[in-house]
């Protein structure tokens, strides 16, 4: 191949497993939460794409979409402004025939035309939950070499728990495998409550795109509306669905205790080393570097661009623009954009959201099992 | 499409007092603020300004600061009517020629200003570092109703010797330029910064072109031809920052104002007059649990696990283990191993300073040197660099150098 790119279009669900962080999105999506000092959980996939020369990616929203298109603008920090391919947001397109999609079938129904009109062969789907430095290329030569129709990604983990209190709803389904010696999946098992370690399928699947198109146009007149659900997994005999095996670092988020884990991980340089194997690119906010005046205190921290520290901070992370005055003390704690801590506030196992301000002397404690989480813009 | 004024920014220049600094880039590309350039300031100006047309005149080793304008996108510059553009000096058809003195440039250029038929012309220096508004200064080149003005800024009378000195009237009129003169007549320095209009401009330059002895200089020859023919001419006061970088010291002492913006004037945090710049899209800086970090500025993919007191650390840099480091500028990329000792001198980027090297020292007596380390260079284990030293090649383990 003469050049870099790949031959695959890129399609991801922003809002996926939006219903498992009810706080954490109520005026965003999943994609657009903020993680890891300065990036946005989108920021991963996307990148991970474009890394492997996928450069046409379509981001098919649901609902509460704004941060997500102001977070993206024209897709320039990822190299996605393109003649050709580059990044393509698709809103839900309102008429009376037309509702909010719930299942991958519904959604991909609704870009049907733009599938067939593209170049590339396969078509990579995944959500956007799960922080990682992905190989989409290695995805694809794996997928090439085992003949498969459907090849999923899967990893060998337990379910986690916030996962299985939910089963019984269908807001944020989720599947795991029975996988033969050849590497290919005899069973698909949708919220199941199996313990123990099960290959637990990250939603990232790759796909022939004229076959995607049959598929979704078939389904879709038979009113099926999850891709896993309502045609892999009754058809496992007539398409061939192939497991591949993930191994690499992953942060996925499940929950608001799992969203402060996954953030204290990156305290951790392994973690941090194995996130970021890759570049990963964000939103440019020409931030000043921190400043740390004199009587700072800083240990085990990770920090953005931006940010002003006067007080004592321990075992946290701060995004960009974060302020801490004179005498103010953060432990365990997940600081977002801007938030601002008072002078004499003392904080420990807190989430703030964006712009939040703590007003001084303010004392507000959380646990390890259950750290406190303060809304976007709120003043305590 | 017609611009009211284009800015034409000189970038030429060598910076020869920044020895190991320049050696392989240009002047305005050399690293400030824990994230900037030097040309970010003036880049940044212009756009805060208003000025969406830049042409940036460069000769001296440009490859790294075109590599980092490059469409200019950063500053927002990168528009369709306009926009930023580097000019080198180019090949016409009666001959080609370098760029011989700073009239020269703008000589060579005359055409590309042609382009947006503007009625001013601002010209700007590369190698300030200033937060300035030019369309402040622009409004008063026109209340003035003036041809000509210049940005100056009021210094100490015996300092004054060592500047370009504007004597002016009570109401700001030039009446006689001063080139570090013996006897200064005025303490208004000349900041290098000039409005023109365009049609006075454009006679003088091409006058100044004809005239086999010109130095082809603003300062030595367009600004005296402007005197001697009694053109109406103003000089504007500007009394906010404004530091001119060009040599080891200054850029040292410039970095360390940042550290305290509440008493030196030099304010990055300025929500309303941002400085725009590439960014390095690293991820946030980590503190380990034995880092000690103490009024300093940190910037984006910093790794520190030791001491780091009032310095300016840029992207990347790391400090491992028992390493101090104090009173210093580190730029990019750099590493500085266990048990190092780095204090009171500038680290270009990349460089590596190997286990319990000693790097610089802090001012005693009358010995107050600030050491400086160039581009990617080896400092080995145990190797000790005196405060005077100006390092452009690797030092082995072991060795000294003063």
């Amino acid at each position: 191949m003469v050049n870099s790119n790949s031959d695959a279009l890129g399609i991801i669900f922003p809002n996926s497993y939006d219903a498992l962080v009810p706080e954490l999105v109520s005026e965003r999506l999943m994609a657009s939460i903020p993680f890891a000092s300065r990036y946005r959980l989108v920021d991963f996939v996307l990148s991970s794409m474009v890394n492997c020369g996928i450069d046409n990616i379509s981001l098919i929203v649901r609902k509460n979409y704004h941060s997500l298109m102001d977070h993206l603008g024209s897709g320039r920090e990822w190299d996605l402004v393109r003649k050709n391919g580059g990044l393509n947001i698709v809103p839900p397109f309102a008429n009376r025939h037309v509702k909010v999609y719930n299942g991958r079938v519904e959604a991909l129904a609704s870009i049907l035309h733009f599938m067939r009109a593209q170049k590339q062969k396969y078509v990579i789907m995944s959500d956007a939950n799960i922080a990682m430095n992905f190989d989409f290329g290695a995805l694809i030569k794996a997928h090439m070499k085992s003949e498969a129709d459907v090849t999923l990604v899967y990893r060998e983990e337990e379910t986690p728990a916030s996962l299985v209190a939910n089963r019984e709803s269908t807001e944020s389904m989720y599947y795991t495998f029975d996988i033969d010696e050849s590497g290919r999946v005899t069973k698909i098992k949708t919220n199941s409550a199996d313990a123990g370690v099960q290959n637990q399928y990250m939603s990232i699947a790759i796909i022939e795109r004229e076959k995607l198109i049959d598929m979704i146009t078939d389904g879709h007149i038979q009113g099926l509306i999850y891709l896993e659900r309502d045609i892999l997994a009754n058809r496992l005999e007539d398409i061939r669905v192939s497991a591949y095996k993930y191994e690499g670092y992953a942060a996925r988020i499940t929950d608001v205790q799992s969203y402060f884990r996954e953030n204290m991980k990156m305290l951790d340089e392994e973690n941090l080393d194995a996130l970021f194997s890759g570049p990963i690119y964000t939103k440019i906010r020409d931030d000043n570097p921190t400043r740390y005046i004199a009587g700072a205190k800083v240990s085990n921290t990770m920090a953005a661009d931006g940010c002003v520290i006067e007080g004592e901070v321990e075992n946290s992370v701060l995004f960009r623009g974060v302020k801490i005055a004179k005498g103010a003390k953060v432990k365990n704690c997940v600081l977002m954009q801007d938030t601002v801590v008072g002078e004499g506030a003392n904080l420990e196992y807190m989430i703030t959201d964006k712009n939040v301000t703590i007003t001084a002397n303010k004392e507000l404690r959380g646990s390890d099992s259950f750290p406190v989480y303060v809304m976007k813009k709120q003043t305590v | 499409m017609a611009k009211e004024m284009v800015a034409m920014l000189l970038a030429g220049g060598q910076g020869s007092r920044l020895y190991a600094l320049t050696e392989k880039l240009a002047k305005p590309a050399v690293p400030f603020g824990g994230k900037y350039r030097i040309i970010d300031f003036p880049l940044s100006n212009c756009v805060n300004s208003g000025i969406d047309t830049v042409g940036i005149l460069t000769q001296y080793q440009p490859l790294v600061l075109n590599e980092y304008i490059g469409n200019g996108q950063p500053w927002d510059l990168d528009r369709s009517q306009g926009g930023v553009h580097v000019l080198p000096p180019y090949q016409q058809a009666s001959g080609s020629d370098w760029y011989k003195g700073t009239a020269n440039a703008i000589y060579q250029n005359i055409s590309f200003i042609e382009r947006y038929n503007p009625q001013y012309v601002i010209i700007l220096s590369g190698d300030q570092i200033c937060k300035q508004d030019y369309s402040d200064f622009l409004k008063f080149h026109k209340e003035k109703d003036a041809e000509f003005s210049v940005a100056v800024r009021e210094v100490p009378w015996e300092e004054a010797s060592r500047f370009g000195l504007m004597v002016a009237d009570e109401n700001d009129k030039i009446t006689e330029f001063q080139e570090k003169p013996k006897e200064p007549k005025s303490n208004l320095a000349s900041m290098g910064i000039y409005i023109f209009n365009w049609d006075v401009l454009k006679k003088y330059l091409i006058e100044d072109e004809a005239d086999p002895e010109s130095e082809n200089d603003f300062g030595n020859n367009i600004i005296p031809n402007l005197l001697r023919d009694n053109r109406r001419m103003y000089a504007y006061h500007f009394n906010g920052y404004w530091k001119d970088v060009g040599t080891i010291p200054s850029l040292w002492e410039a970095n360390m104002e940042v550290l305290d913006p509440e008493h030196s004037g030099i304010n990055l945090f300025d929500d309303d007059w941002k400085v725009y710049s590439r960014n390095s899209g690293m991820t946030g800086h980590r503190i380990s649990g034995d880092a000690v970090i103490e009024n300093s500025m940190i910037t984006d993919g910093c790794r520190i696990e030791g001491n780091v007191k009032h310095s300016i650390l840029f992207a990347g840099v790391r400090v491992e283990k028992g390493a101090e480091v104090e009173d210093a500028v580190v730029m990019g990329g750099t590493t500085i191993k266990a048990g190092a000792v780095v204090k009171h001198c500038i680290v270009a980027e990349n460089v590596i300073i190997g286990e319990n090297a000693v790097v610089g020292a802090m001012p005693e007596d009358s010995e107050n040197g600030v050491a400086t380390i160039g581009f990617g260079v080896y400092v080995g284990d145990n190797a000790k660099i005196g405060p005077n030293a100006m390092v452009n090649n690797n030092v082995k383990d072991g060795e000294e150098e003063w």
